[in-house]
């Protein structure tokens, strides 16, 4: 069983997001953490991993600090990890898409792995996108996958509840928060992780070139959320109070 | 309320990264197969990622369910056995001593400890003192025992403690009565004695507890001299680790603590029955009476003294940024200069940023110190150069005693300013630093009274090979207060340093006069004054050590870049311990010029008033 794990590095939950002088999103000394639902993704590709046979290989595209993302899956029990830099180019989803899907087709798989969406942008689409240009099956917001016989059984999420979807593999599957608890890497899980191969390669080793993944998304421009108001106290005597809060709530905030 | 696990990990990565050669570390045999300075990261984060999400957990929980004992067991909050089995099935807690399936060098292990022991200071010492027993009986115990014991102690399966005091012989160890009666079985003999104030010394987190108890053999010498060491596990096990039964070891009661709740003080009682088996750990006592044991003990207790200061030190940073982040958060008082203007945050007024700048400079200073001896510690084990092997062990020798009772020392009077800052509400429990204080206070009593390490410092470190040994760290000491002498920012520093360093060297000649003239009734009056004034002396060299590398990285880097309040704040912190801290040195060496037996002049009788 080869299991492919589509992973990105993602700015720590606890980050602090401030904006440079140019409006972009600031980066730098910011704390970079694996994307949260990459994690699931990496996690289910290990526990199938250990039922039967297989090989689990964790796949990125970024820059050199990516790797310490791809390290971490590693330190954990991935087998191997190839890295692909763009280099210094915008990316959007299509990018991204493309360049995995293009490093994955020269490689053996029978199940694609990452979470539904990244904790930075959010866009829920990457793996989507590569199983299309792949052209197999993708199953997404998975909560429970078993997989027997060349086939998958999928629990995913639906409006007001789940359904169990069973698709022959190669299939592409994407995490959803429940699908497993992530485990920490061990003392002895980092030692090994350096003695693993990490393949990197640059867009023309996998055959592409820049035109060929040039974003078709642009974002115009970025805000912070408005600073949050101060409270409000009222003063005076409970019942008085109470009164009031009342009176506020129905004609100020018009919540009641 | 438990602290909150706030240790942000920068000042630790810049010891690891940029001050300390730890790629020098890393090149020994030992670990040059297991680590890159790449993974250096990956262990901080991951290590700190444990120790938030799941060690940190348990210290509320444990500070309001303390140790107790139940039908003779003493019983843990659940979730302290989830966290111990985590620690040690991850390879963080005692596996850290095989060193072939690899290590982490002792400057490494530093930060990851000081991480955990931040998170739950009660929680810590149940590895801690398993590993400690663990290494004795992986230096000095034979094949056997090092077979039986050592792997199911490093996979968490059982756990460990040493025993040394008793209810009358704590820091006179040489007055312990517990006895060892020789059986048929070479090396196998019946132990009887209590023992008590034993850290982790009954609890449910094992199968197994592996006691390293210290008594007297039947007919050895009096004093610390007949003194032996003995495995006794509380259960006894067949060679293949199977427990056969019980061992005739009872807990019969758990300490009722101010602090550190969670960590079992148990008391101690070894064969009741006359049916308590210990194992003997090196030779029996030779012709004279003279046994292996306290020698034995001592590196045990050495690596429980350098453990102590910085189990100080981790609660003392979780203290200050605790109380930094209230202080950014909490708003009181309009500025002094301007009483009409809005309020402010806390930090904003002046006093409460002199107890933030306190705090924060005493945790720099000590942290350079304890993480410096570590990296003397991975070159007294490691380094292929039996010269700079020798010459680093004699080093920590020196700096064990400092690191010990000054960190300790100073953390009671810091986590105490943390509760200053938090004005009224600190002394609630409902806020977080409170339990800091209640924790923190035992490290200045353990594993050797501060008063101790301060005999130890004069009384063994002064004179250890006629002197040779402390005068060459004297030296190495005088070699980087010199180095600053070219560097125009750090003048005054610079001055400080060299008048404290002279004064210094007048507290030791004075102190040689009291020895000359047999006035040894001074000595103790001042042992612990001159503990403290060699670790100001040292922590000030050490820190502006530290600003040098600083301020040359502010400058490269420009105001703009993020890191460079990071660096500003060493430069500042240095600056105030230096100007604010070390002159105390200058302080104390007057008065014990003065040589003031006032203490001793007044009659008993005085203290009744």
């Amino acid at each position: 069983m080869k299991i492919l794990v589509c992973l990105k590095q993602t700015f720590d939950t606890e980050a602090k997001i401030t904006l440079d002088s140019n409006g972009k999103i600031e980066s730098k000394g910011v704390s970079m953490i694996m994307n949260p639902y990459d994690e699931f993704a990496v996690e289910e590709a290990l526990r199938i991993k250990e039922k039967g046979e297989g090989e689990v290989t964790v796949i990125s595209v970024g820059g050199q600090q990516t790797q310490d993302a791809l390290r971490q899956a590693l330190a954990m029990g991935a087998d191997k990890a190839v890295l692909v830099d763009p280099g210094e180019i915008e990316l959007d989803e299509f990018s991204t898409a493309t360049v995995l899907a293009k490093t994955i087709g020269g490689m053996e798989y029978d199940i694609i792995l990452g979470g539904f969406r990244a904790i930075d942008d959010g866009s829920a689409q990457v793996v989507g996108r590569v199983a299309e240009l792949l052209n197999i099956p993708v199953v997404n917001v998975v909560t429970k996958l078993e997989i027997e016989g060349g086939k998958a059984l999928a629990t995913r999420e639906v409006e007001g509840g789940s359904e169990v979807i069973e698709v022959a593999l190669p299939a592409a599957f994407t995490a959803q928060k429940g699908l497993n608890e992530p485990r920490y890497p061990s003392m002895k899980g980092i030692m090994k992780a350096k003695k693993k191969p990490m393949d990197k390669k640059t867009l023309a080793d996998v055959g592409l070139d820049e035109n060929q993944i040039a974003a078709k998304v642009k974002a115009l421009s970025f805000s912070l959320p408005e600073a949050r108001q101060a409270g409000k106290v009222i003063p005076g005597e409970a019942a008085e109070a109470a009164k009031e809060l009342a009176r506020l709530l129905r004609e100020e905030a018009k919540v009641i | 309320m438990a602290a909150n696990f706030l240790m942000p990990t920068r000042d630790q990565k810049f010891i690891l990264k940029e001050w300390l050669p730890l790629e020098q570390v890393l090149s020994y045999e030992a670990f040059s197969e297991a680590y890159s300075m790449d993974d250096v990261d990956m262990i901080l984060e991951q290590a700190h990622k444990m120790c938030r999400e799941i060690i940190a957990p348990t210290n509320e929980e444990g500070d309001k369910n303390p140790a107790h004992l139940v039908d003779g067991k003493v019983i843990l909050p659940e979730s302290f056995k989830e966290a111990y089995d985590f620690v040690q099935e991850n390879g963080w807690g005692t596996s850290n001593l095989d060193t072939e399936g690899g290590a982490l060098p002792e400057l490494l292990l530093t930060a990851v400890n000081e991480f955990i022991l931040g998170a739950n200071p009660a929680f810590a010492p149940y590895v801690g003192a398993t590993t400690g027993s663990a290494k004795l009986i992986q230096t000095f115990g034979n094949d056997w025992q090092k077979g039986l014991f050592l792997p199911k102690m490093m996979e968490g399966a059982w756990s460990g403690t040493m025993c040394l005091t008793e209810p009358n012989a704590g820091s006179d160890v040489g007055d312990i009565t517990t006895k060892a009666f020789p059986t048929e079985t070479p090396g196998v003999y019946k132990i009887k004695g209590t023992k008590c104030f034993i850290t982790a010394g009954d609890h449910n987190l094992t199968e197994n507890i592996i006691h390293l108890l210290l008594a007297r053999i039947e007919g050895a010498a009096q004093g610390t001299k007949g003194i032996s060491l003995f495995i006794v596990p509380k259960y006894r096990v067949d060679d293949n680790g199977n427990i056969t039964g019980s061992n005739d070891v009872t807990c019969v009661g758990v300490e009722h603590k101010m602090g550190l709740k969670a960590s079992a003080t148990a008391m101690l009682s070894f064969g009741d029955n006359n049916d308590c088996l210990g194992y003997l750990v090196g030779d029996p006592p030779d012709e004279n009476g003279k046994a292996q044991g306290m020698a034995q003990m001592f590196q045990m207790m050495n690596g429980a003294r350098y453990e102590t200061g910085l189990m100080a030190l981790a609660v003392a940073a979780v203290a200050y940024h605790n109380a930094a982040q209230y202080a950014r958060e909490r708003i009181q008082g309009r500025p002094l200069t301007n009483p009409k203007s809005d309020r402010l945050q806390i930090i904003k007024h002046a006093d409460v940023r002199r107890m933030l700048m306190n705090m924060k400079a005493h945790n720099e200073a000590v942290r350079a110190m304890i993480y410096k001896t570590g990296f003397m510690m991975d070159v007294q084990h490691h380094d292929p150069d039996e010269g700079k092997r020798k010459m680093a062990a004699a080093y920590v020798d020196v700096t064990t005693p400092l690191i010990k009772a000054y960190a300790s020392d100073v953390v009671w009077p810091l986590t105490g300013e943390a509760i200053q800052v938090y004005g009224g509400y600190g002394f609630s429990e409902e806020y977080p630093v409170a339990q800091s204080a209640r924790d923190c206070k035992i490290y200045s009593i353990w594993e050797g009274t501060n008063y101790i390490q301060a005999l130890d410092l004069i009384g063994r470190k002064w004179t250890m090979k006629n002197g040779e040994v402390f005068k060459a760290w004297m030296k190495d000491l005088k070699q980087t207060i010199e180095s600053f002498g070219d560097k125009p920012e750090f003048a005054k520093e610079y001055a400080i340093l060299s008048e404290a360093y002279k004064a210094y060297r007048g507290i030791q000649q004075k102190t040689m006069e009291f020895y000359m003239q047999q006035k040894f009734d001074l000595l103790p009056l001042f042992a612990t004054r001159i503990l403290h004034c060699t670790a100001k002396l040292y922590c000030g060299t050490l820190i502006v050590d530290q600003a040098v590398l600083a301020a040359g990285k502010m400058s490269e880097l420009g105001a703009d870049h993020f890191d460079y309040a990071f660096y500003r704040g060493k430069v500042e912190a240095a600056r105030y311990y230096v100007r604010n801290i070390v002159p105390e040195v200058m302080c104390t060496a007057g008065i014990i010029a003065d040589a003031d037996t006032s203490v001793l002049d007044a009659p008993e009788e005085a203290f009744n008033f």
